[in-house]
């Protein structure tokens, strides 16, 4: 018995023992023994699913391998024409042309409407130290149904008809940067017209509404030969999201009508934008008024879908697109936008312009205007997606644009549209 | 059958109270107050980390900490969280997350300009691109230099040069000053023809895919980043840390697998307060994302080093740009702002939109006059930086008060800017945020530190604003087991008072600032300071 107490007070002296040895009057010998503990059972952290998920969308970036696309091949969505609706495509690019200093570019798109586009381009965007820059572009459009509300001014609504424009053109342009934030250039071209019948049920083609002296050319195809000059000053502060500076743009145009000889005209196109900044940048006034001009010698004239029209996303935003068209062309623009919070500024617009044959018809009084308010959604000060809804005596029109409200500048000349 | 001796009941017995009473000390000890180490100054040596890589997500980051916050925070505005991973004299200790340094042991100006080292930057001759970033808002490559070493090198913005190469490099000597880990980083100047393509360099395409780095791929990176008079090009060049990356640490938890990480991050003080020294330094971009965890080895032993990393979005850049006027002010997200600024149209102007900044492109967007330490906030927010508390601010503006105006100077001159007027500048934001910062956490007791007994009484010194606040002692006797006090009559001086007792505890009371409790070891061969708690009123510098 002797011995059983015995080896019950060893247990229990030994255990007393550890006891003391753990009470150890140390906070180094406490926090090492935590240590000691957390490494016996130490495992690795495990991102939840969500995190899971966003770590392989960010690993594998299907987005970006989806628009890098396969061998040079990439899916191509947007960039129709105004009022042209959703299109999509199939785009080849490739950028290691000649060590990497020439790009080529090709794209087939179509719109569920039917309205298709080819094009091809050819630039050299950086030449001699980044001074000089070049590009072929050659593009074809088959617009199935423009719409064509009559001429001048004071067309109606009600007007609405459609017609079907195929245009092709070829350009070459040639640029030079003499100082950072200076451009000018020149291009030489030729465009191929052939205008038709709409295909819109809904309205009356064109042709049966409008008489061949209210939609000039109406019945005629007609090819130019077209050359020019631009000219642009860029200092905004960040052309993708502007905040402050200006960027104004000339470009001068000469249509010599290659088929018939009758519809000649020069065309000048003006604009200039202007951003002023309050409060730290946080808000900002926003100015755009633009002009097109064209002059026709004695006997000539402009065919009714060369001239320029107003209405739709980029200028008269309460108006649908190609609302007014008319041989000159005169609107302004102006903005407040506020920051909301970093990644989306609202505005508050109001546009007013006018289309005109003669500068004394140009007045205030005559000009179409309409007002709206717009969200612009921004990631690091790029404004990547537009939405605007404007108001005019015609009603009201939403646009959801995935760009800023007012153009770069004469990146080249294009369609028979009035596009830059 | 044999019974028990009342000799041995009472052996039996004798055992049972002596493992009870081993139980009780034990309990004892557990809750008693002081360690006989106490206080603390450096970490015990580290348990071996046997740690994986970890990879964070940056959207993941910013929505989980924006909508869905982890970690303990307090419930109520006004209450706090005690703060951790502190000593008993409300210090920081020495670990693998911080180092004390200019505020304890007062660097010269020199060691100040030097940091975490200055005497590795890239070597001259041919530098060797290794891989590539042309992506992204800050592109760069790695490169190796002639002596092997590699180094990231990043740009300035076109818009503005010297801007984010400066802020990297004056904010890391900072924060290494400050006490953090951080790599060196270098202003550096080269040449076109200095940089050479190495072997199996490669850079990602615009499909994701690694390929091999072309001449046009520098060629376009370089189009991207400002350019000398000399046709020189400048950048900031940050050593690679020694060690092996394993990922960002996060703001809130611990790392599961790092045996030595055993606090919460939001509850540890050297992140709680980072705040305030992101705040001094306008380091907005104080994200998870810029901090890496290494895994590095010490006598043999690996374990976790914590360093701060890319300062490009400090002082007055925002990397890729001058700062937004809002960085600092408000959250990329903040629902009360953006419902404001939804609902008036714009018409309400903070008063942040109303600061004011120089013209000066390389000093970016960078002011004192609205700044605000208080509220003071990262781009999205933080746990650990939500859970700061006036303790830890005070500790925080304890370390900044250390910096004289010449110091930062000194480290200001790092940024190597060619424009005098961005030297002036942001050495002068500096000094006056100090001095907000100061003002604001360390006015009355707050700017008591130091305590410590000399010639038989409590001193302590003063690194608050103004006038000292006068030291209303009282004194009591402390029992380390029981916490209980009894104030000793009549010993109201800074003089200890002749007690025989183990330890003695000065209550300091003030009218502005928060009242400190200061114990003293009373032994008889020598009496120290073991702790000091400082206690805010809740509610206050809230």
């Amino acid at each position: 018995m002797r011995n059983i107490l015995n080896s019950i007070l060893l247990v229990l002296a030994a255990a007393s023992a550890n006891h003391l040895m753990a009470q150890s009057d140390s906070r180094l010998a406490e926090i090492a023994a935590r240590q000691e503990e957390k490494a016996a059972k130490a495992q690795p952290d495990e991102p939840n699913s969500v995190e899971r998920g966003m770590l392989w969308f960010r690993e594998e970036d299907p987005l970006r391998k989806f628009s890098a696309g396969i061998g040079g091949f990439r899916p191509k969505i947007g960039g129709l024409g105004a009022g042209t609706g959703f299109a999509a495509g199939l785009e080849y690019r490739k950028t290691d042309l000649t060590r990497a200093r020439l790009t080529l570019r090709t794209a087939a798109q179509s719109t569920f409407r039917g309205d298709r586009k080819l094009d091809l381009q050819l630039s050299a965007p950086r030449i001699g130290s980044d001074k000089f820059f070049a590009e072929f572009y050659a593009v074809r459009h088959d617009y199935q149904r423009l719409n064509y509300y009559g001429p001048g001014p004071d067309s109606q609504k009600t007007g609405r008809t459609d017609y079907r424009l195929e245009d092709t053109a070829m350009d070459f342009t040639f640029g030079v940067r003499p100082l950072r934030r200076l451009t000018a250039g020149s291009s030489a071209g030729y465009v191929f017209n052939n205008v038709g019948h709409g295909t819109d049920s809904r309205f009356a083609s064109t042709e049966t509404v409008y008489s061949p002296a209210q939609a000039v050319g109406i019945d005629q195809q007609v090819n130019f030969l077209r050359a020019g000059v631009f000219a642009q000053y860029d200092w905004r502060d960040n052309p993708d999201g502007p905040r402050h500076g200006g960027n104004y743009f000339a470009q001068f145009s000469d249509y010599r009508d290659q088929t018939l000889g009758v519809y000649g005209f020069r065309r000048v196109d003006l604009e200039a934008q202007h951003y002023v900044p309050i409060l730290n940048e946080r808000r900002v006034f926003a100015f755009r008024a633009k002009s097109t001009l064209t002059d026709r010698g004695g006997d000539q004239s402009v065919p009714f879908y060369m001239q320029p029209s107003l209405g739709g996303a980029e200028d008269l935003r309460g108006y649908r697109p190609y609302r007014f068209r008319g041989n000159n062309l005169f609107v302004a623009s102006a903005e407040y936008r506020w920051e909301v919070f970093s990644g989306l500024d609202m505005a508050l617009f109001g546009d007013a312009g006018q289309v005109f044959d003669r500068r004394s018809e140009l007045k205030i009084g005559n000009m179409e205007s309409d007002i709206g308010f717009g969200l612009r959604f921004n990631q690091r000060d790029k404004t990547f997606l537009r939405l605007d809804v404007g108001f005019s005596h015609e009603g009201f029109q939403v646009w959801v644009k995935f760009n800023n409200v007012f153009k770069k500048g004469p990146v080249h000349t294009s369609s028979a549209l009035g596009d830059f | 059958m044999r019974t028990l001796s009342v000799k041995s009941f009472a052996a039996v017995g004798a055992a049972a109270l002596f493992i009870l009473g081993g139980l009780r000390a034990e309990s004892l000890a557990a809750s008693k107050k002081f360690y006989s180490d106490d206080p603390i100054w450096q970490s015990p040596k580290p348990a071996p980390a046997h740690t994986a890589s970890r990879k964070l997500n940056e959207y993941y980051d910013f929505l989980s900490n924006t909508f869905f916050p982890a970690g303990e925070r307090a419930a109520h505005t006004g209450t706090f969280l005690p703060s951790q991973a502190i000593n008993t004299v409300d210090e920081v200790a020495n670990s693998a997350w911080f180092t004390n340094r200019h505020a304890m042991r007062g660097m010269s100006i020199e060691a100040l300009k030097i940091g975490p080292g200055n005497s590795h930057p890239p070597a001259a001759g041919m530098w060797t691109v290794v891989a590539a970033k042309n992506e992204g808002i800050t592109p760069g490559f790695r490169i190796k230099d002639a002596a092997g070493r590699q180094y990231l090198v990043k740009f300035d913005p076109l818009s503005n040069p010297e801007l984010a190469s400066a802020a990297d490099v004056i904010t890391s000597k900072f924060f290494y000053a400050l006490g953090y880990n951080v790599p060196e980083n270098y202003v550096v100047h080269f040449d076109r023809g200095q940089i050479q393509i190495g072997q199996d360099a490669s850079v990602k395409d615009a499909k994701g895919n690694k390929r091999p780095i072309r001449e046009s791929d520098i060629d376009e990176m370089l189009a991207k980043a400002p350019r000398r008079a000399d046709g020189s090009y400048r950048a900031m060049a940050s050593m690679v840390i020694a060690g092996k990356p394993i990922g960002p640490f996060q703001y809130h938890g611990t790392r599961g697998d790092d045996p030595n990480d055993l606090v919460e991050h939001e509850h540890r003080r050297d992140l709680r307060a980072l705040r305030t020294f992101c705040a001094w330094l306008g380091h907005d971009d104080s994200k998870a994302l810029n901090s890496l965890d290494m895994l590095v080895e010490e006598d043999g032993v690996p374990y976790v080093k914590h360093y701060l990393i890319d300062f490009g979005a400090s002082l007055g850049s925002a990397s890729f740009m001058a700062n937004s006027p809002r960085d600092g002010n408000v959250y990329l997200f903040d629902w009360k702002t953006s419902a404001t600024q939804f609902l008036t149209l714009g018409l309400y102007a903070p008063k942040w939109q109303h600061a004011k900044y120089p013209a000066i492109p390389a000093a970016g967007r960078f002011e004192y006059e609205v700044f605000d330490p208080l509220h003071w906030v990262g781009d999205y927010p933080s746990t650990a930086f939500r859970n700061e508390n006036p303790a830890d601010r005070a500790w925080a503006a304890r370390k900044i008060a250390a910096f004289t105006e010449d110091e930062i100077r000194a480290i200001v001159s790092t940024g190597q800017y060619s424009d005098p007027a961005a030297v002036a500048w942001i050495a002068r934001c500096l000094i006056e945020r100090r001095n907000k910062i100061v003002h604001a956490f360390l006015t009355g007791t707050a700017g008591l530190d130091g305590f410590e007994i000399r010639d038989g009484q409590l001193e302590a010194a003063y690194v608050g604003p103004s006038s000292r606040p006068p030291m209303n002692v009282r004194w009591a006797s402390f029992d380390n087991f029981t916490g209980q006090k009894n104030f000793l009559p009549g010993a109201s001086s800074p003089v200890l008072p002749a007690v025989g007792v183990e330890y003695l505890l000065a209550e300091i009371e003030s009218l502005n600032g928060p009242a400190i409790s200061v114990y003293v070891r009373n032994a008889a061969d020598r009496k120290s300071v073991v702790g000091v708690e400082r206690h805010f009123a809740p509610g206050r510098h809230q």
